[in-house]
């Protein structure tokens, strides 16, 4: 990502946190909804989509950065701080959900994470003095650089922040070397080591780095819901973040934040279908089959996941219109007035 | 003309805007429709159902039709908070009728800042406090005191010595540390002989309840979910320890244990807040009436604390929309009105559902009578009986 396109990306954001002003609270409480959603699948797609490693316990890692980000919150600290503290605290955790990555591989690792995901969620229920147990954490509300933060449209300006920084993050990333060497690792672990990658190192780097991300996303939970309890990051919330992973576009920082609307919205989105018809009753019972179903077929018909089908639509669409604009010229649209070149 | 054209416009804006105004009483409604606690989800049906039924025999509240929307929360934080939400905001709901223990714990300042009335579900001591949530409502004894009555129970029978069984989580062990350190139970003439904690997920409690028999107390009082009642109740019998002696909360009066217990689940007893579906009361007739034209969905106590509920909510509203001459159109003048009627409701009758009911203490009813499962069905067992 050059300056110009960093400066394009903080630019929107600041326009999607003015227009979430104009909101109403059920309008901005959906904004941040996804803003959360799409940074703990950005955190997710780094691990998965870009290093290979997938992880079924990222819903019991963003109860850690909840839980962190609460107590100290809770403890007087701002927000800001308490957000960095949850992501270093969970970044911690995630470089131990990750110490099996060094041994194993592919759905023998996931296996291992589901084990991490049943523990910490133990976990939640045991340290009753950090996290209240089964009851729950209540958190109140904490300011950021001295500011208050109390309204569902602040709440969904922060989020809207934070997913920037992230994306911008994770796409300076994918430039470096480290960012290069994930992909070396996710292409294949054995060419890696013969390019002299060091595998272990590297892959903890994208643990501590994809779980200090999902901290700040648990953080932001924590400050929005007031709660942080075990029920809130049991191993559905892990299933629903891979299938926006998966959805959205694996490796993709765009397809993280439509895997994101998609899977926070859709159930919504059928909920007032159903209204409209006057099936709400019946329909609440049958959303979750929708959900399954658009996925299953999504899995099938667009398996490279919704961002790749929006890229190609637009190209589609741009080469449409260049057609329509020049019908007996088939070049694109940025090759017009360019001489062809002959054929050899 | 053009004055005219103009009156004619005016005068049918007016009239519209007069008609919409008439119509406008929202109540939100959100169970657990699908999810974990939908053997319970009677309570929200049941609210939905009261509010239909005021439309279809008395054309809603003052004339004023009552549009219930009922949600279904799933038993998920997440989805609760943006009902809540949708509520507050986009319904401009005056009362709302919310669902988990957690919800309301984490919605409670919202809810004061919001300022809208709010009949919450839960039974957790921690959201009743008419000083600093005077917003919340609750619709019966909380579990603490549901523990008191059982103890009342016990002490008015002669009993001396009981026993309490709690999950090793907050709601098993909140509601029994309160009641320990009240001293209320050496006040009843009562003595503590143990108190015994156990794995919420347990699997097996055989050694505890051998514990238990060599005690040999004169009740079990069991602070749990149902699924740990069925395992307290299943190795009772194994250890020759009779049903009889052991009593659950409001929340164990489930069909669930003399279905799969049979014959070791007779003779358990239950703290029971409502009158079951089916009883000889008059807000059965009502019930009855509603249900020969349009379905219901659940037929058990939890239908009947809906119905309570709806009842309860709809004297609110009435009092502030006949106090008002009209529903009020500042939606935060009506809530606030709707609260304070809500909190002066002095002995409403509610069809014998349970007995009259005040809502100066925000909790309607601090009464409850024993329930015991009598060949394979939950029976009443005596007269209501007080926590205070």
């Amino acid at each position: 990502m050059s300056l110009r396109q960093i400066m394009l990306v903080l630019a929107a954001a600041v326009a999607a946190a003015l227009l979430t002003m104009t909101l109403g609270r059920f309008g901005a409480f959906i904004v941040y909804t996804v803003a959360i959603a799409a940074t703990g699948a950005l955190a997710l797609n780094l691990l998965i989509g870009w290093c290979g490693q997938i992880s079924f316990a990222h819903g019991a890692l963003l109860g850690v950065g909840a839980y962190t980000a609460g107590n100290l919150g809770n403890a007087g600290a701002d927000m800001s701080v308490a957000l960095i503290g949850a992501g270093a605290m969970t970044g911690l955790v995630s470089v131990l959900v990750g110490l099996p990555a060094l041994r194993l591989r592919g759905l023998y690792f996931g296996i291992a994470t589901l084990a991490a995901q049943v523990i910490l969620e133990y976990l939640f229920k045991l340290l009753e003095p950090l996290t209240h147990g089964i009851s729950g954490l209540l958190i109140e509300p904490a300011p950021l650089f001295g500011l208050a933060v109390r309204t569902d449209r602040a709440y969904a300006a922060v989020a809207i922040g934070v997913l920037a920084l992230c994306a911008i993050a994770v796409s300076r990333l994918m430039q470096t070397d480290l960012g290069r060497r994930f992909l070396v690792i996710r292409d294949s672990e054995m060419v890696a080591r013969g390019m002299g990658i060091n595998v272990a190192r590297t892959k903890l780097w994208a643990f501590l780095i994809s779980g200090f991300m999902a901290g700040l996303a648990g953080g932001l939970l924590a400050f929005t819901t007031r709660i942080a309890a075990p029920e809130a990051f049991e191993i559905s919330l892990s299933v629903d973040y891979v299938a926006m992973v998966i959805v959205g576009g694996l490796g993709s920082i765009a397809g993280s934040i439509v895997g994101a609307c998609f899977v926070v919205l859709l159930p919504e989105t059928v909920q007032r279908l159903g209204e409209l018809v006057g099936i709400s009753g019946q329909v609440s019972a049958i959303r979750d089959l929708v959900f399954g179903l658009l996925i299953i077929l999504f899995l099938i018909f667009e398996p490279r996941g919704l961002a790749s089908l929006a890229s190609r639509s637009a190209r589609r669409l741009v080469a449409f219109a260049a057609r329509r604009r020049a019908p007996g010229d088939t070049r694109p649209a940025s090759d017009k007035g360019k001489t062809p070149l002959k054929a050899a | 003309m053009k004055a005219k054209i103009a009156g004619i416009a005016l005068a049918a804006v007016l009239a519209g805007a007069a008609q919409v105004h008439a119509a406008d009483i929202n109540v939100c409604v959100w169970g657990t429709i699908t999810g974990p606690d939908a053997l319970v989800n009677g309570m929200a049906y049941g609210a939905r159902d009261y509010f239909e039924y005021l439309n279809q025999t008395a054309g809603g509240i003052e004339g004023n039709k009552v549009k219930t929307l009922l949600l279904d929360g799933r038993y998920k934080l997440d989805e609760e908070q943006k009902i809540y939400r949708r509520c507050v905001s986009e319904e401009n709901a005056v009362f709302i009728n919310g669902w988990s223990t957690g919800a309301v714990k984490s919605l409670r300042s919202q809810i004061n800042s919001d300022a809208v009335p709010f009949m919450t579900q839960s039974f957790a001591s921690d959201v009743l406090d008419p000083k600093n949530l005077p917003f919340i409502f609750m619709a019966g004894p909380t579990y603490e005191q549901q523990l008191i009555i059982a103890l009342r129970d016990l002490a008015a029978k002669g009993g001396k010595s009981v026993v309490i069984m709690h999950a090793n989580n907050e709601y098993g062990r909140a509601p029994v540390d309160v009641v320990r350190k009240s001293g209320q139970i050496e006040k009843l003439g009562l003595k503590l002989a143990d108190t015994i904690e156990f794995p919420y997920d347990t699997q097996d409690l055989t050694a505890q309840l051998l514990r238990v028999k060599s005690i040999n107390p004169d009740l079990v009082y069991v602070q749990a979910s149902t699924p740990q009642v069925l395992v307290v109740l299943r190795d009772a019998a194994k250890v020759g320890l009779p049903a009889k002696l052991f009593m659950g909360n409001a929340y164990n009066l489930s069909p669930a244990i003399p279905e799969q217990l049979t014959k070791d689940a007779e003779g358990f007893r239950t703290i029971q807040i409502y009158s079951d579906y089916g009883s000889d009361i008059p807000a059965m007739k009502d019930i009855a009436a509603f249900g020969a034209k349009n379905p219901i969905e659940k037929k058990d106590p939890y239908y009947m604390k809906g119905w309570y509920e709806g009842i309860a909510m709809a004297a609110a509203i009435r009092s502030a929309v006949k106090k008002a001459g009209g529903v009020p159109g500042d939606i935060v003048a009506f809530r606030k009105s709707v609260r304070d009627e809500m909190e002066a409701l002095q002995a409403l009758d509610v069809g014998g559902i349970t007995p009259p009911i005040t809502y100066a203490g925000h909790q309607g009813t601090t009464q409850a009578r024993i329930s015991e499962i009598k060949d394979g069905k939950y029976v009443p067992v005596g007269d209501w009986i007080r926590a205070e």
